[in-house]
């Protein structure tokens, strides 16, 4: 798969599943993450090993601050997939359903076939190695059977020839994707915005100058902050994102010092300034056309901010040492 | 031994309320005894920011140390009294700063003789900085701190009654953005400092 390719169209959905923001497209967790500096976490696993967890795959679990910044640029929004399940399965009409059926039947067969066709050459190989020649009379019998349909098995086993007993067992598939069968979900249903922590001013702010962010648990604060993909570099900051006027103790700012200094990182701390003058790049955010027409109930409202952003400020804190 | 121990009877036995003299005071008691300044702020800022003062002076050996009680941008009063002085050695060097002096070192040690091998040396002059003094026993808040950048210059003066203007010629191209170095002090008289920059600065790679 290449990595540039871009998913069909934008905005994309993100699924909304029991209180996450999920991404189940390879070539979306790429875009999102090439395109938009949005990372997220890969939490896909084995459901009967999930012990295995060195190497996640999909889903990629969005934090909510990141599906925010994707929602209020335009980039992406919101499908509560429960209820599209839910409705998309119920409101199918019969002929698709069928339709549906029997090509997820067809599959399975294929797939049986394939597992035959497999065994027999396996044993062949066997056979030949050992310097005897499967006779051709098993395997015209074996192709034959194979490629009728499992009643007529029983009967075509010869009594001379001792042939081996297989049947055609259907595979059932497990459907693994949703759309399709459903079509994708339209902006039109998209759910409002994520519900976000009061660190996401800072989120959105330090997004905005094209940092990566990634969860900060590791270092005891919001986010580790990277000037470009995790991937390729070291974080430069540990931000802790704050309100205005909420009150700190200056043992956390020691502390965020002096461990981030211990780590070539510097700690971060920042906040909507509240009656702050508003620069350029919040003016940006501020002129993004609305995409969704829920949040858009009149032509008045597109020309008005639609995210009220208050301008934030941040200061870099690292240890003098002196 | 045991007898020594007899003869000489225990310290507490041996002293009379009389004989106990008040113990001299202690330099950092006296200091802030003696400040006759006149008091612009909370007494209690005003002998923190002595205690810092002295510390940096004496334990630190920075120079030219005033006490700002006044915003040498707007001329109204500050937050709180803060310091300027000048450090011993370079306190902060941007990272892009050093990578150019990095490069400076290297081009002085090539021109160098082939015989003299000298160590790659980063010449760096000492820059006056700006200090916040804090109890660790404060509440801080952004609208604070962004409070005491506001109402001070990138570079601080020299003295408190000269106007910044002046010294606009001597400003490093590196300092663009406001930093002023945070002196904690808790009950037991440590201070540590932290630099505080205003803004996404990114740091230093040591």
């Amino acid at each position: 798969m290449a990595p540039d390719t871009p998913p069909d169209q934008e905005p994309f959905p993100i699924s909304y599943v029991a209180g996450r923001y999920l991404l189940f497209d390879p070539p979306t967790v790429a875009y999102a993450r090439r395109r938009h500096n949005v990372i997220g976490v890969l939490i896909g696993t084995i459901p009967n090993l999930s012990q295995q967890n060195v190497f996640l795959g999909i889903p990629l679990e969005l934090q909510p601050e990141e599906a925010r910044v994707l929602v209020e640029q335009g980039h992406a929004y919101i499908v509560d997939d429960a209820a599209v399940h839910r409705d998309g399965f119920l409101e199918m009409s019969r002929e698709d359903r069928l339709a549906y059926l029997r090509d997820m039947d067809e599959k399975g067969a294929e797939i049986s076939r394939e597992v035959v066709r497999r065994a027999k050459e396996k044993s062949e190989q066997a056979l030949r190695e050992k310097g005897l020649r499967p006779s051709k009379k098993i395997n015209e019998t074996t192709s034959t059977n194979a490629d009728s349909s499992l009643f007529d098995a029983d009967e075509q086993t010869g009594p001379v020839v001792k042939a081996p007993e297989k049947r055609l067992e259907p595979t059932y598939i497990t459907p693994t994707t949703s759309y399709p069968p459903l079509s994708r979900p339209q902006p039109s249903h998209a759910l409002g915005f994520p519900e976000v922590p009061k660190s996401f001013p800072l989120f959105r702010y330090l997004h905005g100058k094209g940092y990566f962010m990634m969860p900060g648990l590791r270092f005891g604060c919001h986010y580790s902050v990277y000037p470009g993909d995790p991937l390729r570099f070291h974080s430069h900051f540990l931000a802790t994102g704050l309100g205005w006027d909420e009150e700190f103790d200056l043992l956390d700012i020691v502390g965020g010092g002096r461990l981030g200094t211990g780590v070539k990182k510097a700690y971060l701390i920042g906040g909507e300034e509240k009656g702050g003058k508003k620069k350029a790049e919040d003016i940006l955010t501020l002129s993004m056309p609305s995409w969704n027409p829920a949040l858009r109930p009149n032509k008045e409202d597109e020309k008005k901010p639609r995210v009220d952003v208050e301008p934030v400020r941040a200061f870099s804190i690292e240890w003098a040492g002196l | 031994m045991q007898h020594d121990h007899q003869t000489q009877p225990p310290p507490t036995m041996a002293r009379t309320e009389t004989d106990i003299a008040p113990p001299p005071s202690a330099p950092i008691q006296s200091l802030i005894a003696q400040d006759t300044s006149t008091k612009t702020h909370d007494p209690t800022l005003h002998s923190l920011a002595l205690q810092i003062q002295h510390n940096l002076q004496y334990q630190h050996n920075w120079t030219s140390l005033h006490i700002h009680t006044h915003s040498p941008l707007t001329g109204s009063l500050l937050p709180r009294p803060l310091l300027s002085g000048l450090p011993p050695n370079r306190l902060y060097i941007h990272p892009d700063e050093q990578i150019e002096l990095l490069k400076d070192a290297d081009r002085a040690r090539k021109a160098q003789k082939e015989g003299e091998t000298g160590a790659l040396e980063v010449k760096a002059e000492p820059e006056r900085e700006w200090i916040l003094p804090a109890r660790l026993s404060e509440k801080w808040t952004l609208r604070r701190l962004a409070e005491v950048f506001d109402g001070i210059s990138e570079v601080p003066p020299e003295k408190e009654d000269v106007d910044s203007e002046g010294k606009k010629g001597k400003v490093s191209r590196w300092r663009e953005t406001k930093r002023v170095v945070l002196a904690t002090v808790d009950t037991d008289s440590t201070v540590v400092y932290y630099i505080v920059q205003d803004g996404v600065v990114k740091p230093r790679q040591n």
